[in-house]
């Protein structure tokens, strides 16, 4: 049972890793860009969330209608430099971890070294739990996992069935065709840039939910966050989506079988073997090139 | 339809076109033959917007495409058949389809366009749902024309459409675009088989080395020296 | 100047340093000077360590923690809490460095694709990994961080910062030393090849895995050895004080400030940055440390990613006439204290390098020095080029078996069941439609790609399964449709690389007086002390044509190296394949030309949609009906 409940509610924290790999993972399929800054975006969005719900006292979801078109706006300029600059690829994760220096020294300034978290009176979300007979799902958790079928399921949706979608990914495939067939890359970058940016506001808000914030933490988020890209194949909604759950839910059941101390090992070695046979990810179909 | 003049292409310091004119009417079939490494490739990468003009003007029904950015210039009726086909090979057959109606004017009337284009290549509709990576060479040059079809082009530019092709395929391939061509669409056509080009086509140009060296009609050419020596080798 | 020359004076210059910090007190240097100084010392070895695998082969590491890391704490748990001696647990946190790079580096380096991207990502998990592991098993460090005795040592060095001094210079010197000696050895010019252009790299000889293997091993011990040091001086271990990603970012801002491609670029940087972030300490304004660091390295990367050394070193005189006038003012005037004066000078002369180098380049904008032979070249007179594998007699034997080869990409037949042989003094002509085929073959020759099925012998020997640049040394050599020239070395020492790494092997010396002769067959000579970026395309390719023949090899794989070329350009190439193939070596050329086929090839072989359909004398080939309708146009039937 034990084993269960932690699957269960590991598979609920990787909702919360698969929302933040989301924006990662389609600007480095589509756009070539590898934006370590990105986790600056979900953390300057947790403190939105935190510092909005405690200066008007409002529901913490309703904080996205300010966070989420301020980070748009936010993603989209970063977008618009990239290109400026022709930053793509290794100079991206060079000058994007200078980016996310210095958001995280400027969140340090503007909030603090301190943890902080939503008042435990404005948020109606962070310690209730959803009781299943003898499981217990924390509804913080919950919010995440429904945000993370929402954005990544819609987007996958978008990506797959609309007329942008398929800019997009032709755009990936083969720039020089896609133009020819009238897909302008800046204005799709933008829009794509853009929405990481919301997706990263989403992002902040849920882990604002459920978690103390501090500026260290855009550091902790690494190392499992590029795990669930890479897993999922880079660019690849649906794929992300599954490896966060996956790897939420494994690290859970080897933490409460095993031994928590063997985590972050039994993670690590799990990565590694999905990166040495297949590094394309694990949830690509590869057709023939 | 199309209107080259003095067309020069250079990739960094070495320079592919010298000065290259040619004219496309409407509805007309015209080929480019030449030998490989002649610059036909880049003669059509060219026209089509994706490699800038070091110098001429490319005037497509009446305006100057030279000096606009590459997404633009099918905008103004210019659809590319790119060498080696180039279909999206992550994306099912269906999507790659759609991709070329992706400007407005041919995304409102994609369903149509589509079903045109099921029947010209009624093979392209039972994969319709299959990823593009996976079809047969023949098919995917299918694919490439089809999806250069859902543009709506007033000229088609067809970059060596029947390479690495079994005969009997390469013949369906020319069927189709005689068909496409019959619909009042100009066809610009670059082809290392020179035989098949010249009787794909009403007239043709002569690419050498970077330049137009003879033009005409394509009995003039076909008894052409030059055709015959250099590019044919006899 | 020599790797002993240079050792000698880095050793000289570590002595001085020494010295003088002994007699600090003495000569009236403020204490705190010393502390700074140590700081610098411990940024030179990380900044070090990191650019030895970072920056000479360009596989970006965000992982500098880790080592800084594993080495503090094999000094905090061996010695902090198990007694062991300082000098026994220092040595192991270094070899445990090295030891976890050697872990990284195996898994790291066995990726083929995206393989730059994937080991910066790893890199920069590895650390978090190793925090959240001390931070779990309590029994490591007790969760509090451990608290280390102060080290014993003879009275005569005086106090204990005197001795973390001696201590970080000695390993200082060792780092600096080790990446000086490294730079220009074999290992760092191959470093430098895997940087450029890993491919071709791999091609012309190189041992690409294993070379990334000692170099990432290199650095690992180093900064192993540094945050074994760092834990002496500090006294205490917390895993949030060293697996901080702070680590990185100052090591990547400190090499790319600096210069990623010298030895000196990092000790340059780590000094700047060390000097500056005490600054803003002494200011009270460390919180905007990270953020000034953060928009360095952004500007930087954007544009100047080349780094301030090699600006600097183009107009020495200017550096030190604008860093000692500044310096001694500022300190004379009494208004500064020596830490604000040095900073505002070093800051002075940077400003003054960049923008003298902004308005006026030197003639090649790029840092890397020629230091060719190209204004020493000993005229004329010179030792004959070494044989070139002279004819030999048993001219019966295949230099090329080709036996049922076949290779599919997905469901396409490429090559279908080709077999083909080569002979000593040929020259084969490889023709056939575009996408026949033919470029697939050549690589398949040169072991960049595996065949599905078949052999391949070159000169007798086996050579499917080889790494590529174990089937360079059987003999083979290939040249580029595209050329790939390694951006960073000039045209003689792109060449000199091809000897250094090809069959017989060479020093640098003796490989660029070999490169020499090479650039004389093809007639480059004249440029031998450019950048490939001022040659063009012909000249690009001619020089690929010198590196393949540098590698003596016994058959040279020409892919369409005379395409984009205009008539004039064609006749002077065809011109060099005659002489390279006099000088004994067998040819495979790949090329659309049939006029220059006719004036070159000894056979001809046609390829059509992977299978091979003649064989034979260029005119009997050119008339066989078949090539006709495959090559030169199908008749409708």
């Amino acid at each position: 049972m034990t084993a269960v409940q932690a699957a269960l509610s590991g598979a609920l924290i990787g909702g919360l890793y698969a929302l933040m790999a989301a924006g990662l993972s389609v600007t480095w399929g589509t756009l070539r860009v590898i934006n370590l800054a990105h986790f600056g975006l979900i953390l300057v969005g947790a403190y939105l969330s935190y510092q909005l719900t405690s200066a008007w006292g409002i529901d913490p979801m309703l904080t996205l209608l300010v966070s989420a078109p301020a980070l748009f706006v936010v993603g989209a300029g970063l977008q618009w430099a990239y290109d400026r600059f022709n930053i793509v690829e290794f100079n991206s994760l060079l000058v994007s971890f200078g980016l996310l220096m210095i958001i995280i020294e400027v969140s340090t300034q503007v909030w603090t070294a301190d943890f902080r978290h939503i008042d435990a009176g404005a948020n109606p979300y962070g310690t209730s739990a959803l009781h299943l007979g003898p499981i217990a799902l924390p509804v913080s958790r919950l919010v995440a996992l429904g945000f993370a079928l929402l954005l990544m399921g819609g987007g996958h949706l978008v990506l797959e069935r609309t007329f942008a979608g398929r800019g997009l990914r032709a755009f990936a495939q083969d720039r020089t065709v896609a133009a020819s067939f009238g897909i302008d890359h800046r204005r799709l970058g933008l829009v794509v840039g853009g929405l990481a940016g919301v997706s990263a506001a989403v992002a902040g808000m849920v882990f604002a939910l459920g978690n103390t914030i501090a500026p260290a933490h855009a550091y902790e988020w690494f190392g499992t966050v590029f795990a669930v890209v890479i897993l999922g194949g880079i660019g690849n909604l649906l794929g992300s989506l599954f490896a966060g759950l996956g790897v939420g839910a494994f690290s859970a059941v080897v933490a409460v079988l095993w031994d928590p101390s063997y985590e972050p090992f039994v993670l690590f070695l799990a990565i590694i073997l999905a990166l040495v046979l297949r590094p394309q990810g694990l949830f690509t179909r590869r057709a023939a090139a | 339809m199309l209107e080259v003049r003095g067309v020069d292409a250079r990739y960094g310091d070495a320079q592919a076109l010298w000065d290259v004119a040619l004219d496309v009417g409407a509805a007309e079939t015209v080929c480019i033959v030449g030998p490989n490494g002649a610059g036909k490739t880049t003669l059509v990468q060219t026209i089509a917007g994706l490699h800038r003009a070091a110098a001429g003007t490319i005037t497509v029904a009446g305006v100057d495409v030279a000096t606009l950015p590459g997404h633009r210039v099918c905008d103004h009726g210019v659809a590319t058949v790119p060498e080696g086909r180039r279909v999206f090979g992550h994306m099912s057959v269906r999507d790659n389809l759609l991709l070329g109606a992706y400007r407005r004017p041919a995304r409102a009337v994609h369903r149509e366009t589509e079903a045109r284009v099921y029947e010209l290549f009624p093979r392209l509709k039972e994969r319709s749902g299959q990823q593009a990576g996976s079809l047969s060479g023949g098919e995917q040059q299918m694919l490439a024309l089809g999806r250069a079809l859902m543009a709506l082009p007033r000229l088609l530019l067809l970059d060596e459409p029947s390479l690495g092709l079994a005969p009997v395929i390469v013949d369906e391939v020319f069927d189709a675009i005689a068909a496409v061509n019959a619909t009042g669409v100009s066809v610009l056509l670059v082809e290392q088989d020179v035989e098949r080009a010249l009787s794909a086509a009403s007239r043709g140009y002569l690419l050498i080395e970077g330049r137009i060296v003879a033009s005409g009609t394509t009995s003039e050419l076909r008894s052409s020296a030059d055709v015959r020596e250099r590019v044919l080798g006899m | 100047m020599s790797v002993r020359k240079g050792l000698t004076s880095l050793v000289g210059v570590s002595l001085l340093l020494a010295v003088l910090a002994h007699f600090n007190t003495s000569l009236g240097v403020a204490p705190y000077l010393l502390v700074l100084a140590t700081s610098v010392l411990f940024w030179v070895i990380q900044a070090t360590s990191w650019n030895i695998l970072s920056g000479y082969a360009g596989y970006f590491s965000f992982g500098q923690a880790a080592y800084v890391g594993i080495g503090a704490y094999a000094v905090a748990v061996l010695t902090g809490r198990h007694g062991v001696s300082y000098p026994v647990s220092i040595v192991v946190g270094g070899l445990l460095g090295a030891l976890l790079a050697l872990i990284t580096g195996a898994i790291a380096f066995r990726l083929g694709s995206l393989r730059g991207e994937i080991f910066a990502l790893l890199t920069l998990a590895v650390p978090f990994i190793l925090a959240a592991f001390v931070r779990i098993n309590r029994d490591i460090d007790g969760g509090l961080g451990t608290t280390l005795p102060l080290p014993a040592f003879p009275d005569w060095i005086g106090d204990f910062q005197h001795l973390i001094f001696l201590l970080m210079l000695a390993a200082a010197t060792l780092a600096v030393g080790t990446a000086l000696a490294v730079q220009r050895s074999r290992l760092g010019r191959g470093l430098s090849a895997i940087h450029d252009n890993e491919d071709a790299a791999e091609v012309l000889g190189v041992p690409t895995f294993r070379y990334k293997m000692i170099a990432i091993v290199l650095s690992g011990a180093l900064g192993g050895l540094g945050g074994a040091l760092l834990a002496v001086r500090n006294g205490a271990v917390q895993p949030e004080l060293v697996f901080t990603l702070t680590v990185p970012l100052f090591v990547i801002v400190m090499a790319v400030l600096g210069g990623r491609r010298h030895w000196a670029g990092p000790v340059v940087g780590a000094a700047f940055v060390t000097v500056l972030q005490d600054e803003l300490a002494a200011q009270k304004l460390d919180q905007w440390g990270n953020i000034i660091l953060g928009g360095v390295l952004v500007v930087f990367v954007v544009a100047a990613p080349d780094g301030l050394f090699g600006r600097l070193r183009a107009r020495p005189w200017l550096t030190v006439g604008v860093f000692v006038p500044v310096l001694a003012g500022l300190v004379l005037s009494g208004q500064y204290t020596e830490l604000d004066a040095l900073l505002y000078a070093m800051v002075a002369a940077i400003v003054v390098a960049v923008v003298v180098d902004r308005l006026r380049p030197v003639a090649a904008s790029h840092p890397v020095p020629s230091r060719t032979t190209a204004a020493g070249t000993p005229p004329a007179v010179r030792t004959a080029p070494p044989p070139l594998s002279a004819p030999q007699p048993d001219s019966g034997r295949d230099l090329v078996a080709v036996a049922g080869l076949i290779r599919d990409f997905g469901g396409v037949r490429a090559l279908d069941d080709v077999s083909l042989s080569v002979g000593q003094g040929e020259i084969v002509g490889l023709v056939g439609p575009n996408g026949s085929g033919k470029t697939t073959l050549v690589n398949l020759l040169s072991g960049a790609l595996p065949p599905s099925a078949g052999t391949i012998a070159i000169d007798g020997r086996a050579t499917v399964g080889l790494a590529p640049h174990k089937v360079a040394h059987t003999g083979v050599a290939r040249t580029y449709q595209i050329p790939k020239p390694f951006a960073s070395m000039t045209v003689l020492d792109n060449v000199a690389m091809a000897v250094m790494f090809g069959r017989t092997g060479a020093s640098l010396p003796a490989a660029r007086r070999a490169a020499a002769d090479h650039l004389a067959t093809v007639r480059l000579e004249h440029l031998a002390g450019q950048l490939p970026a001022a040659l063009n395309l012909h000249q690009r390719q001619l020089l690929e044509m010198a590196r393949a023949i540098a590698a003596e090899p016994v058959v040279l794989l020409l892919d369409e190296a005379l395409a984009g070329l205009n008539p004039a350009e064609i006749d002077d190439a065809v011109a060099v394949i005659r002489r390279i193939h006099e000088g004994g070596i067998s040819i495979i050329i790949v090329e659309h030309l049939l006029r220059v086929l006719n004036q070159l090839a000894t056979r001809i072989v046609v390829l059509d949609r992977g299978v091979l359909i003649a064989d034979g004398e260029p005119a009997t080939v050119l008339n066989d009906p078949a090539v006709v309708r495959a090559y030169l146009g199908r008749q409708r039937a």
